[in-house]
Parts: C-alpha cells; structure tokens; sequence
C-alpha cells in the first residue's frame, strides 16, 4: 500500500515537473539522486509502519488482558446503603404516650448482578439493618419474608435471589421465567421517596417483603404493538410451615404435614403504561392466598391453624416527571375479600374473625402520593404521601423496610417530606409521619380488627396514633 | 368496590390530558439513533461536555432544552447507570 502511494506520487511528481524538467534539461546525475531520495523515503516508512505494527500488537494485547479481566468478575456489586435517625411518639388505646427518640438505624444492601450467558442473567441482594448500639433479633424479625427487611442483628440474610431464563427473545412473543427469592420488596411507588428506580416488581401496598417463588413474564409488546407491556403468572411460598416435632434428620424435609399445610400464593399481574405518557406504569393484579397459616413461628401443629383463603385485587398507576415538570404522581388501589374456615387460633381468633365466628370479611386501602423537584436540576424535592386501609384490609407488607408499616393502617397515615440530592448517588431527607389508627391489629391476618376502646384488655398496647419525625440518607452506587 | 375502582381510574384521565405530545428522551435518542447502554455515565457526561462529540453524534442539531432531555435520559439509562429491578424484564 504505501510503496503503491510513493510510487504514484513519483510519477505524478514526474508529470507536474516535466515542463520544468525539459525547459531545465536535468541531467541524468539529478533524476538518480531523486530515485535515490525517494528510496530513503521508502525505508524511512517502512520502517515506520513495523514500528507501528508491533504497537498494535501490543495494545492488541492489552486490550485482551483487560477483557480476560473483565470477563473473569462474573460478579458485579452495587451498593444500597441507608441510615436513619427515628423520633417516635407512641399514643396507646388507653392514653399512655410513649416517646422513643434518637432512634438510629442502618440498612446495608450489597446487590450482585451476573450476566451468565445472553439469555440468563442472576441476581442477589444481601442486606443487614439493625439498629445502632442493638443486635437484638425480635420474634417476627425471623419471618420469613422479613428476614433482612426489618432491623434485627448485624448478620447478612439474603433478601433477593434469583434468576432470570428468557427464552424467544427474538420472537414474536418473548417470556421469562423468574426463579428464586424474587424482587418483591420496596416495590412502586416507593422509589420516589428513595429517590431511585424502580425496585420491585409488584405494587408496595399490595406486596412489600421478600418471597421464594416462581414467575412467568410474557413480554406482550410486541404482539400488540404496545410498549413495556408484561402479562405475570406468578407462584410464590407465602409461609412454609416447620413442625418442630418434626425437626430432626430427613424429617424436616418434609415438615408440612396433614394437619397444616403451607400458605402458597398463585396471581396474575398485568404492567402497561398509560398512552402518552412515556414514564408511567399502570399495573393491575389478582392474587390468592391459600391456607394462610396463623402464625409461621408457632411450631406446634396442635396451636397453630390454616385459617382459610383470601383475594387481592389491586391497582395503580404512576407517572415519573409529568410532561418535564419535574412532577411525580402515584394512586394505588387494594381490595380483599376472606375464605375463613372455622379455624382459631389460640385466643385470638380466625381469619379477621372473633373466635367461633368464620364470615367473610373484605377490605379495601387506597395510597396516594406526589413529588415535586425545585431549584437547579431539580436538587430539591418535596413529597406528600397519603394512605387510607378499612377496617378489614390487610395484606402481604409485613416485610416492609418502613418499620411503620404505614401501608397497612387501618385509619388514616400522612407523610410529608423534603428531600436534598447530593448528587447522583446521595439524598438526604428530613420528614415527618403521622398515623391515626381507628382499628386494632394493623397489619395482622388473625382476629377481628375492632374499635379502639380505652376500656379495652389489650388497650394499653393498642396503638391509637404514631408520629415520627426522621432523618434519612440514602447511598445507591 | 366498583365505585372505589371507577373513582380510581378517574385519576388516570388527569395526567393524561397533561402529557400528550410531549417529546422523550427516548424518542430523541430513537431520532438520532443513539443507544444508551452503550456508554457508561461519565462517558455520556464527557460527550455532552465536547462540542466535536456534539457534533459527531448530531446532538448539536437538537435545541438546548431538548439537549437536556436527552442527556438526563442518557445519563439515566447509561450501562452503569441505577436500573429498574423488575422480575423478567
């Protein structure tokens, strides 16, 4: 190539002069020392471009050593990491109020990705939250589904693991299966508080905790020309049941007995997004609980009871930067209906029931929430949150990382917050939270919720109303 | 329950009327057939610095404030870049 270039431009060089070369009658002596001239110039670049060569080579080198690398961290870690400062007033049935203030806590979330081939991708979080200066384990901080979601010790639990098999990628209909303990905490609309992405699949009011199942994803968009449309069937493990009795060797395999059976949960979920709007999501579910178990930690087949079955329903939309305006919009809606069987649990009773009583019961809560950005690049926020359960609604947030699990309040829960973005990774958020409870048990499957009464057995630990004031940041790296 | 489902979706119709026609930054990547996976957020940050990165991207084409809806998109779908964590998808 390049002895190609020298030799054109010596005949085109040739041509250019060939009028001055006759009118100057070169002698032969000078046309030989310009051959020789351009000679000099032929090795000089060939030279140059072994030079050149050998460079490649090694950069060529390079390139694959850090891609060798690469390709060994199979791995790769993300960082959540949370610390709140908490301010509760406690007001009991009874009138009592407690204070609990300079309440400190951490959450630690070590998330692991790993793209293992084209078509299958993995997943983990590993998680610690406790609170400062306590390594204390309560009871229900051993749930299953709150294991890593509610403060308890310094130990790691893992919160999410699971993989992710799509198949058809490239076809008309694209699915995914879904295996493991699935994303199914801190889910929408809680990222606008966390200032993040989405983080979960399924509605927070609905479902808020970790969960061991299986999903099947159905990409519908493009069967129906409509974009980030999913169709979910879902099968998790609501509460397995271990009958201590039953804990030695192969025995604990299988634990479940006749007497008992495990809580499983089957549901259908559809995500779309409203037309128009290119940030929203519309999500619209139905779910059955079945054989819900009084209580997961009872280890004992002759207390503890399958209490019968329960529907949710849900829906929600929301709308992240309406129309450039920095604005955030959020409603969710639930609603469940019971399947009581005549079971009772100890003396507390049956599903939402009294002890003896087995009538189906429904509920329904509703979340509502907006968020709006200020100042340059919208480094200031401030949110509103409002949230409404009946006196009959209950559902599967007990794992929620809010330890007031506002969202299953039977009464009324307002938050108000502003929220500072440091930067990409950091925000810092100053709020406050109130919570007025009508009815008893919020947040419990197990026995009738009823009016607060002062003169009630259960009246000085009946929560009537909780406020906190808080301090939160938030890493997410 | 009907009555609570039909109030609910009442709030739909709201920002729907609010948001229509309303230019992404998707779309404007779509436009200007730019990916964003394709760069980690430093690097989109350091096109958007660079006038000659401008240029050989067309992004120079786009009126400053859509520049600036397609950089935040960008920067948010950037490969490194927090992502959704959603099951299947």
């Amino acid at each position: 190539m390049g002895n190609k270039i020298i030799l054109s431009s010596l005949m085109l060089f040739s041509l250019l002069h060939a009028q001055e070369v006759t009118a100057d009658k070169p002698t032969i002596e000078d046309l030989i020392k310009e051959i020789q001239k351009l000679k000099e110039s032929i090795k000089e670049l060939k030279a140059a471009q072994k030079e050149n060569s050998s460079y490649i080579e090694e950069v060529d080198e390079h390139v694959e050593k850090t891609e060798t690398r690469l390709l060994q961290d199979k791995l790769k870690f993300g960082l959540d990491f949370k610390t709140n400062l908490d301010n509760f007033s406690k007001k009991y049935a009874s009138g009592r109020v407690v204070k609990n203030n300079n309440i400190w806590s951490n959450k630690l979330m070590l998330n692991a990705k790993a793209d293992i081939t084209g078509s299958m991708k993995f997943y983990a979080r590993l998680s610690m939250y406790k609170y400062w200066g306590s390594s204390y384990v309560h009871p229900y901080s051993s749930y299953d589904n709150m294991q890593g979601r509610v403060p308890a010790d310094s130990s790691i639990y893992v919160e999410r693991a699971y993989l992710d098999w799509f198949f058809n990628k490239d076809g008309i209909l694209p699915f995914a299966v879904t295996i493991g303990r699935q994303p199914s905490g801190d889910g929408p609309s809680f990222q606008f508080k966390d200032n993040t992405m989405r983080k979960a699949t399924y509605s927070a009011l609905l479902y808020d905790g970790a969960a061991d199942g299986i999903v099947t994803t159905f990409n519908l968009s493009k069967v129906l020309k409509y974009k980030k449309t999913y169709l979910r069937f879902g099968y998790a493990k609501g509460f397995g049941y271990a009958e201590t009795a039953n804990d030695v060797g192969n025995a604990y395999i299988g634990a479940s007995n006749n007497d008992l059976k495990d809580t499983n949960v089957y549901g259908i979920f559809l995500d779309t997004r409203v037309p128009y709007l290119h940030n929203s999501l519309v999500q619209v579910s139905y779910s059955k609980m079945k054989d819900i178990i009084a209580n997961p930690l009872d280890g004992s087949a002759m207390t503890n009871k399958n209490l019968g079955d329960m529907d949710i329903y849900g829906a929600m939309v929301e709308i992240t930067n309406l129309k450039n305006m920095n604005l955030d919009l959020f409603a969710h809606y639930g609603y469940i209906k019971t399947d009581p069987n005549s079971n009772t649990y100890l003396r507390y009773g049956g599903l939402l029931n009294s002890p003896g009583s087995s009538a189906s019961k429904s509920g329904d809560a509703i979340w509502l929430g907006a968020r709006y950005g200020f100042g340059e690049k919208a480094k200031y926020k401030v949110g509103l949150e409002y949230n409404h359960g009946s006196k009959n609604w209950v559902s599967l947030t007990q794992g929620s990382f809010d330890v007031y699990n506002k969202l299953a309040t039977r009464g009324d829960a307002y938050e108000a917050y502003v929220m500072y973005v440091a930067n990409r990774y950091v925000n810092i958020r100053l709020g406050y939270i109130k919570i007025d409870y009508d009815y008893t048990r919020s947040g419990w499957f197990v026995g009738e919720p009823l009016p607060l009464n002062i003169l009630s057995p259960s009246a000085d630990y009946d929560l009537k109303s909780l406020e906190s004031a808080y301090l939160k940041m938030n890493v997410n790296f | 329950m009907i009555m609570n489902f039909f109030k609910f979706f009442l709030l739909l119709a709201v920002p729907l009327l609010l948001e229509a026609n309303t230019l992404s930054g998707e779309a404007l990547a779509k436009r200007l057939h730019l990916s964003a996976g394709t760069k980690a957020v430093i690097q989109w940050e350091r096109v958007f610095k660079s006038e000659r990165k401008k240029r050989k991207y067309k992004i120079e084409t786009l009126s400053p404030s859509e520049q600036d809806i397609l950089k935040e998109y960008l920067i948010s779908h950037a490969i490194d870049s927090d992502k959704p964590t959603v099951a299947g998808e």
